[in-house]
């Protein structure tokens, strides 16, 4: 336990490198570059715990979250971008993902 | 028995057959000639969507949009007294570009050049040595561009003949409804495609591609007994149109689709976004639509760039700041599912440019579910036909 999310989240820590990235559009290209192994891991990792690491962060206003809570915020924001190839796109993913950079994301509240 | 769910009817042939049924001529969806014409004949005399309210939020916040159609620069601007204008982008003295910025906050625009100096009412204050050029500052202030605000949407007009609000009639009441009209934020995505803006935008006013373009994405869109997923129904008002968008009562989300729409709608009813027209697509002439969704309300506005090459911008529309994890997760997810779907068709509208430009064909055909698209060329064709007449009685 390294300490680089919040406690009861440790499961996800590998894959923070990866996926706990800021910005709506880095996400959405972390997700076009990745491979269907990490997709697949990190969805099998986090689905389960989407509710209850939202459940923990809604305690507190966005502005107040800690580094770590940050963190976890992130992966949970690169999750939607994971489940969306996972769930729906399975093997379609990579034609998928080489039509999806032609649509540039340039603005989001979570900042693009 | 009892709950079995209404069988789909659609939109009878003969409800829409007076637009017509005949083919459509290919030309314009290519030609450089109709192009120019639709520049002046269209573009020029419409009613042209160009921002949000919540991108001014303060006197003296302005915004530049570039209009290439036009080739015009465009400032929008909220004055001291709150008003928000639009004016050409041009420094009255010799028409250099006044603002460089894409966005910000001024207390008065100043021209880079000589430096005249202009209010946000777009009134010239100041002018080095003006007295030597024997004018007057109130005939110096900067070029106005008719706007009109609706739906907090901003539509400004080149040559307006007809308020926006009296062109629409009922719409305009509808739009004042959709979530559009509560929004301080929004997301936004854009792309450039290589097609014309009708071709592009009749993509988009059509569901008879849905299944064969979206065969996952759009799952939901589709159901046994309406298996293109076509509208409920349609209406017209001038050259503006609408469609009802069907619902499917056997739609099986995803787990992370379940649980991410559902707190999207959780926020989207307790935020009071659910609306009469939550079903609703609302197409305003020429080249701007927005759904009523409420938890996903979005608008695409598509931008001629040349007779074939557009810009399509999307924005989804929230209401309120991200406050918390729920919000701010529930907004992106949103988000990214809008914009799978739209990346599906970018290059399905490419390969039906490439046809049309070949010359191949010299008609196109659209069916009774097609009619939003035989609309929108009615009402360009008969703009462009009557500018036409104008040119050759020498009053255009």
């Amino acid at each position: 336990m390294s300490g680089l999310l919040p406690e009861g989240f440790e499961a996800l820590e590998p894959f923070a490198g990866r996926w706990a990235v800021a910005g709506t559009a880095t996400r959405a290209a972390g997700r076009g570059a990745s491979s269907a192994e990490e997709r697949a891991a990190f969805y099998a990792a986090a689905k389960d715990l989407l509710v209850p690491a939202l459940t923990y962060l809604d305690a507190k206003p966005l502005t107040e979250l800690s580094a770590t809570e940050n963190r976890l915020m992130d992966m949970m924001l690169s999750l939607a971008h994971v489940a969306l190839a996972v769930e729906g796109l399975g093997d379609d993913e990579p034609r998928h993902a080489a039509m999806r950079q032609h649509m540039r994301i340039t603005r989001s509240p979570a900042g693009a | 028995m009892n709950n079995l769910a209404p069988t789909f009817r659609p939109v009878p042939a003969e409800d829409l057959a007076w637009l017509g049924t005949g083919p459509i001529p290919a030309a314009p969806y290519y030609d450089p000639a109709w192009y120019e014409l639709e520049r002046e004949a269209v573009f020029r005399r419409s009613w042209l969507q160009l921002g949000h309210v919540s991108e001014l939020p303060e006197p003296g916040s302005f915004i530049r949009r570039e209009v290439e159609v036009l080739k015009a620069s465009v400032l929008l601007v909220r004055g001291r007294d709150g008003v928000i204008r639009a004016f050409h982008n041009v420094c009255t003295h010799r028409g250099t570009q006044l603002v460089e910025e894409e966005s910000g906050r001024a207390g008065n625009f100043s021209c880079p050049y000589h430096r005249w100096s202009f209010a946000t009412d777009g009134r010239l204050l100041s002018a080095p040595d003006f007295e030597s050029f024997g004018l007057a500052k109130e005939d110096c202030a900067l070029p106005a561009i008719a706007l009109e605000i609706i739906g907090g949407l901003i539509f400004i007009n080149f040559a307006p003949s007809i308020s926006l609000r009296e062109e629409m009639g009922r719409f305009a009441d509808w739009l004042e409804k959709f979530p559009c009209a509560q929004a301080t934020h929004f997301s936004e995505y854009v792309y450039e495609i290589n097609a014309n803006w009708k071709l592009t935008y009749d993509n988009f006013q059509e569901n008879y591609h849905l299944r064969f373009i979206h065969p996952r994405t759009g799952g939901a869109a589709a159901g046994e007994d309406n298996p293109f997923g076509y509208p409920v129904k349609y209406g017209f008002n001038g050259p503006h149109r609408t469609q009802t968008i069907w619902t499917n009562p056997n739609v099986k989300p995803t787990p992370l689709q379940a649980i991410s729409f559902g707190k999207g709608a959780q926020f989207a009813m307790a935020d009071g976004l659910a609306g009469p027209h939550s079903r609703d697509y609302l197409a305003l002439f020429p080249n701007f639509f927005v759904i009523g969704t409420p938890a996903q309300s979005f608008s695409h506005t598509i931008w001629p760039l040349g007779p074939e090459r557009s810009r399509g911008v999307i924005r989804l529309y929230w209401k309120g700041v991200d406050d918390c994890a729920s919000r701010r997760y529930a907004r992106e997810y949103a988000l990214a599912s809008a914009r799978d779907i739209h990346a599906e068709d970018r290059n399905v509208i490419e390969a039906g440019q490439r046809g049309l430009s070949s010359g191949a064909l010299k008609h196109i055909h659209f069916q009774t579910q097609e009619s939003l698209c035989r609309h929108l060329f009615n009402n360009v064709n008969e703009r462009v036909q009557a500018y036409k007449a104008q040119l050759a009685g020498g009053v255009a």
